[in-house]
């Protein structure tokens, strides 16, 4: 299995001097399978667009191309490279898009379907060449034929958002983004106004249970890619809720689950090429001698072999 | 009644069905505040068997692989996010335009969140006085609130049929559930099941929405909850006297009260409590008493 990033960062594409090094590419992964190399996508941010172009050259000359896309969530910065991918121009493409849909009436192809219409794009969604099937996903397992399984979970973001852990030969690599640590959201403080005993009680263990199902998810992963979207910082002082994690809720989660890399992800508009390089150095350092956990920043065109 | 037909018209209501229009004004208020909070949104949710019911269903139907289904809105809250939950209370809510109380002809809107309140804060009287363990309580809490769940659309969408059940209810001196399956062919049980299986509610509530008028019928496992949902259903038409919903309701068996270990009396203890609990959730939800 290889992967490869295409798009680091979260919110919106921020090219400029300072993120040359780790690129400014919003998410976009690409999964590599076997002997015959089939094609996994996670996530359309505007990093697919280059990973559209990359495939126009290498992938299509041998074939047409048959793929699937997995989406976390619908937020702009997974989606917005959608129209921008260049195989959907193409006659023979195949394509089939997973990803979940909040309690919206709004089915997946709706979703997706509407960021091609003229009042925003010049292509209609009906005028593309690729044959598009779009399935709604929950928590579940499939099993995606050649010997690769999925499983998805769904994390803590402010919309419904799903986490994807793949096996193949033995091998496991896992997302956990957008999310949050979970946390009890009702008050525990006996003297706030609102406090009550027994939702105190349910809110710390639902907690506790949620943190549990999400550290067994991605327990013993080879390579984890996680939200790390804030510095502790940034988080407790004015992030809460926001639906993204801090560099030391991804280390932590990724010790505590014994897993072997951990490649911290969908880095923050505003942090600079500069910065990453001392958060990478800061927590290796941290870390040395704590556990064999491997660190990494995620840098767009990095790739991996498990 | 022609069955098919009616049966999809309550079926496609069911899919749409708004919160209770005592709660709407309220629902909206918190769910547009950007700074409401998770206690506040948790408490209106409790307060609507509506809202109740969709926002388990919403977890229900996402979630796989969890041991048990999902009864509290604590949790859901906590799992689905306070967001993903306001959408949908809002969404929900903004329904309930098409159903202000000038629809609800026939069913007193009114009555019929205070008696539904009434049996979940009864519920969990009794469970508390059982000494069971704290989901449990919380169980029966939701599960009284929504044992009458079927109600809605039947009052709804066939509100001419309904108020002569009523009327027939009052003459014969006889419980709600038999006028209506004389006008109807189908009670609101029936429709409670419907509802309550469509949303995944879990076997405990399932079993009590659709069993807790037949309770000599029931051979399943989840006795303890529907004989707590029957018998605070009983008391609270006793305690609501002229407000009650069911003014003929079935006397309770003396197994059920047997199998409880609760006597007759314990209602004179828990009556002030009951009342209180009302008098609060009116206070929250700003309307007069």
């Amino acid at each position: 299995m290889k992967v490869r990033f295409w798009g680091v960062r979260g919110s919106i594409a921020c090219p400029g001097p300072d993120t040359v090094q780790f690129g400014g590419n919003t998410a976009c992964l690409e999964l590599r399978f076997g002997e015959t190399g089939r094609l996994i996508i996670i996530d359309a941010g505007s990093g697919i667009r280059t990973l559209g172009d990359y495939l126009m050259q290498n992938d299509l000359p041998k074939g047409p191309i048959n793929t699937e896309i997995f989406l976390t969530h619908t937020h702009w910065d997974h989606i917005m490279g959608f129209p921008f991918f260049t195989p959907l121009y193409i006659p023979g493409t195949k394509l089939r898009v997973y990803g979940p849909v909040t309690h919206e009436e709004d089915t997946l192809d709706t979703i997706i379907g509407e960021l091609l219409c003229y009042r925003y794009f010049p292509v209609m969604h009906s005028e593309l060449a690729a044959e598009i099937e779009y399935c709604q996903l929950n928590e579940c397992e499939m099993d995606l034929g050649d010997g690769i399984t999925l499983k998805t979970k769904f994390l803590n973001h402010s919309i419904l958002c799903l986490g994807y852990r793949f096996e193949y030969k033995g091998k496991v690599f896992c997302t956990a983004y957008d999310t949050e640590p979970f946390r009890n959201l009702f008050p525990s403080d006996p003297d706030s106004p609102d406090y009550d005993p027994i939702i105190a009680e349910e809110g710390e263990k639902a907690a506790k249970e949620e943190t549990e199902r999400l550290l067994d998810f991605f327990r013993g992963a080879d390579l984890l890619i996680h939200d790390s979207q804030y510095t502790v910082e940034e988080y407790l002082s004015s992030k809460k809720g926001w639906g993204h994690s801090s560099f030391e809720d991804a280390i932590n989660a990724a010790h505590k689950a014994e897993v072997k890399k951990v490649i911290l992800f969908h880095h923050d508009i505003c942090r600079t090429d500069k910065e990453l390089i001392s958060l990478e150095k800061y927590y290796r350092e941290l870390m040395k001698n704590k556990s064999d956990l491997e660190i990494v920043v995620a840098k767009e065109g990095m790739e991996f072999e498990l | 009644m022609e069955s098919h037909k009616n049966l999809s018209i309550l079926q496609s209501y069911i899919s749409k069905m708004p919160p209770l229009p005592v709660t709407v004004a309220r629902v909206i208020e918190i769910c547009d505040d950007v700074n409401a909070s998770p206690a506040d949104l948790s408490k209106i949710i409790n307060l609507d068997p509506v809202l109740t019911g969709k926002v388990l269903k919403l977890i229900n139907s996402a979630y796989y692989g969890m041991v048990n289904e999902i009864t509290s809105p604590v949790r859901a809250i906590i799992m689905l996010g306070i967001n993903t939950v306001k959408n949908l209370a809002l969404s929900t809510a903004i329904l309930g335009n098409l159903g202000n109380s000038k629809n609800f002809c026939a069913l007193d809107m009114d009555k019929f969140w205070r008696h539904s309140l009434s049996v979940g804060v009864i519920s969990r009287l009794i469970a508390k006085k059982r000494n069971i363990n704290r989901d449990q309580i919380e169980e029966c809490f939701i599960a009284g609130l929504l044992h009458d769940i079927g109600k809605i659309p039947l009052n709804n969408k066939f509100s001419d049929e309904y108020i002569l059940a009523m009327d027939l209810s009052d003459r014969e001196r006889q419980p709600v559930y038999i006028s209506e399956k004389q006008f109807l062919e189908i009670d609101h049980t029936d429709v409670g099941k419907l509802i309550a299986e469509k949303w995944k509610l879990g076997t405990e509530i399932i079993d009590t929405v659709t069993y807790h008028h037949s309770l000599e019928a029931y051979k399943g496992s989840k006795k303890d909850i529907l004989y707590t949902v029957a018998l605070a259903n009983y008391f609270a038409n006793v305690l609501e006297s002229d407000f009650s919903v069911d003014r003929y309701p079935e006397e309770i068996g003396h197994e059920v009260l047997h199998h409880l270990d609760i006597i007759p009396e314990y209602l004179e203890d828990i009556r002030d409590e009951v009342t209180g609990e009302i008098e609060k959730a009116q206070v929250f939800l700003k309307i007069a008493g």
